[in-house]
């Protein structure tokens, strides 16, 4: 038998693809994909709340607290002061069906976050921030706005489903998925809604002082760079930049003819 | 202040894996190219030299000696391919950009097999078989791949005098 060598050929076991057309053609139509999908996932939940009534909301979430928040202590001074504020907030918000409560989340981190059942959350961080019962009673009003329009159930919502989608496509364990405030924080609202919220707890603020002197001072200090710091997963990842809005409120409160002039109120604490 | 802090969110959340991603393609692709080049250098200088997967060799070729020959290689993928790779793994398919590495895998196990055989002065090696085994990555409960072994191995073989 004799031997006769042959050249191989070239590339039989490569496609011929160029690996950029590759990249391209996948990121392109994976991207289109997971749009449809996640518009299909709003919607979804918008349909969800359309069959969840407020009301409803309410008593399923009367007495619920996220697995993962660490909460100071039911004796907490700053608790008690704050509950009574909020109290006082609501009672501008005739019709509402929520019994609102509020909980202090030990984080130094700025934040303030409205989950399920008229649950507000406010850190230790945001508490230490603000200066005047003024400031904080403008924070809270505004978590009441995104309560007004059900901004907080959409979020949730869009929340678990995307939470729901990820864990489908990376193969992980779906059990692990449930309501965590790490996942809230990181999810912001909308422009739109952070400014009907504002909007919201403006008028509340309003209608408690009679005027909205400081309101939005805070944002002022953070604005200028006052702030202690900023970090992730801090109010202003999840809220609109202080100088945008501040000039939104001031513009807001020229057009309703409210005062920005009037006695503060101090906190007492 | 907030709107340096949101630029730099967004850099390490979505430019850096970009930058990454292009940066790799650039180096891998370079890589590839020449190691592409320098493999078929190779086979040329090793043209004639016969590699065959048969167990049984011709009866009218005398053997002399025999010894077993190996070689293999241990090769990694890049940031690009892997990226790539993971993206057609959600909807399936050949993942093509791997092809070319595997296949340079296979040509250097049986290029470094045989050129130990050439060097050991045996004439052509027989039986030739292909293993292939995954490193996995130590970092990641071992679940994500470091890289692949491709291991070539055979009987080497002296002839009294050349092909029969």
């Amino acid at each position: 038998m004799r031997y006769v060598p042959k050249k191989v050929r070239e590339g039989i076991n490569v496609s011929d693809v160029h690996p950029l057309v590759e990249a391209t053609t996948l990121i392109v139509g994976l991207t289109v994909i997971f749009a449809i999908i996640a518009l299909a996932l709003i919607f979804i939940v918008e349909v969800a709340l359309y069959f969840v009534p407020a009301d409803r909301e309410a008593r399923l979430f009367a007495d619920w607290l996220p697995e993962d928040l660490i909460t100071v202590a039911p004796s907490d001074d700053r608790l008690h002061e704050t509950q009574l504020l909020l109290d006082r907030l609501t009672a501008h918000w005739a019709d509402t069906p929520y019994r609102f409560r509020v909980e202090i989340e030990d984080s130094d981190v700025a934040n303030a976050m409205a989950l399920p059942g008229g649950l507000i959350v406010v850190t230790q961080g945001l508490l230490d921030e603000v200066e005047s019962e003024n400031e904080l009673a403008f924070v809270l009003g505004h978590e009441l706005g995104h309560f007004k329009n059900r901004d907080h159930l959409r979020a949730l919502g869009r929340g678990l489903v995307i939470s729901l989608f990820f864990t489908a496509i990376m193969g992980g364990d779906a059990s692990g998925i449930g309501i965590n405030v790490a996942d809230i924080t990181l999810r912001g609202f909308s422009r739109k809604q952070e400014s009907r919220a504002d909007e919201f707890g403006l008028a509340v603020v309003y209608a408690e002082y009679d005027h909205v002197n400081e309101a939005w001072r805070l944002f002022q200090r953070w604005d200028s760079g006052d702030s202690k710091f900023i970090d992730i997963g801090s109010y202003l990842s999840t809220h609109p930049r202080s100088s945008d809005r501040v000039a939104e409120l001031q513009e807001l409160s020229m057009q309703k003819g409210w005062r920005t002039d009037g006695p503060i109120a101090p906190l007492n604490w | 202040m907030d709107s340096t802090f949101e630029n730099l969110n967004l850099f390490v959340n979505f430019g850096l894996p970009l930058l990454l991603l292009v940066v790799t393609y650039f180096i891998g692709n370079m890589i590839e190219r020449k190691h592409f080049r320098v493999l078929q250098e190779r086979e040329d200088a090793m043209h004639g030299f016969p590699v065959v997967s048969f167990d049984t060799m011709p009866e009218d070729w005398n053997a002399i000696s025999s010894d077993m020959v190996s070689g293999s290689i241990v090769i990694s993928l890049d940031y690009f391919k892997r990226v790539i790779a993971g993206l057609r793994g959600l909807v399936g398919g050949r993942i093509k950009t791997y092809e070319p590495l595997l296949e340079r895998a296979r040509r250097e196990a049986l290029l470094r097999m045989s050129e130990a055989a050439r060097a050991q002065g045996f004439d052509a090696v027989f039986n030739v078989r292909l293993e292939t085994s995954r490193l996995a990555n130590a970092g990641r409960d071992g679940k994500g791949t470091a890289g692949v072994e491709m291991l070539a191995f055979g009987t080497a073989v002296k002839f009294s005098s050349r092909f029969g």
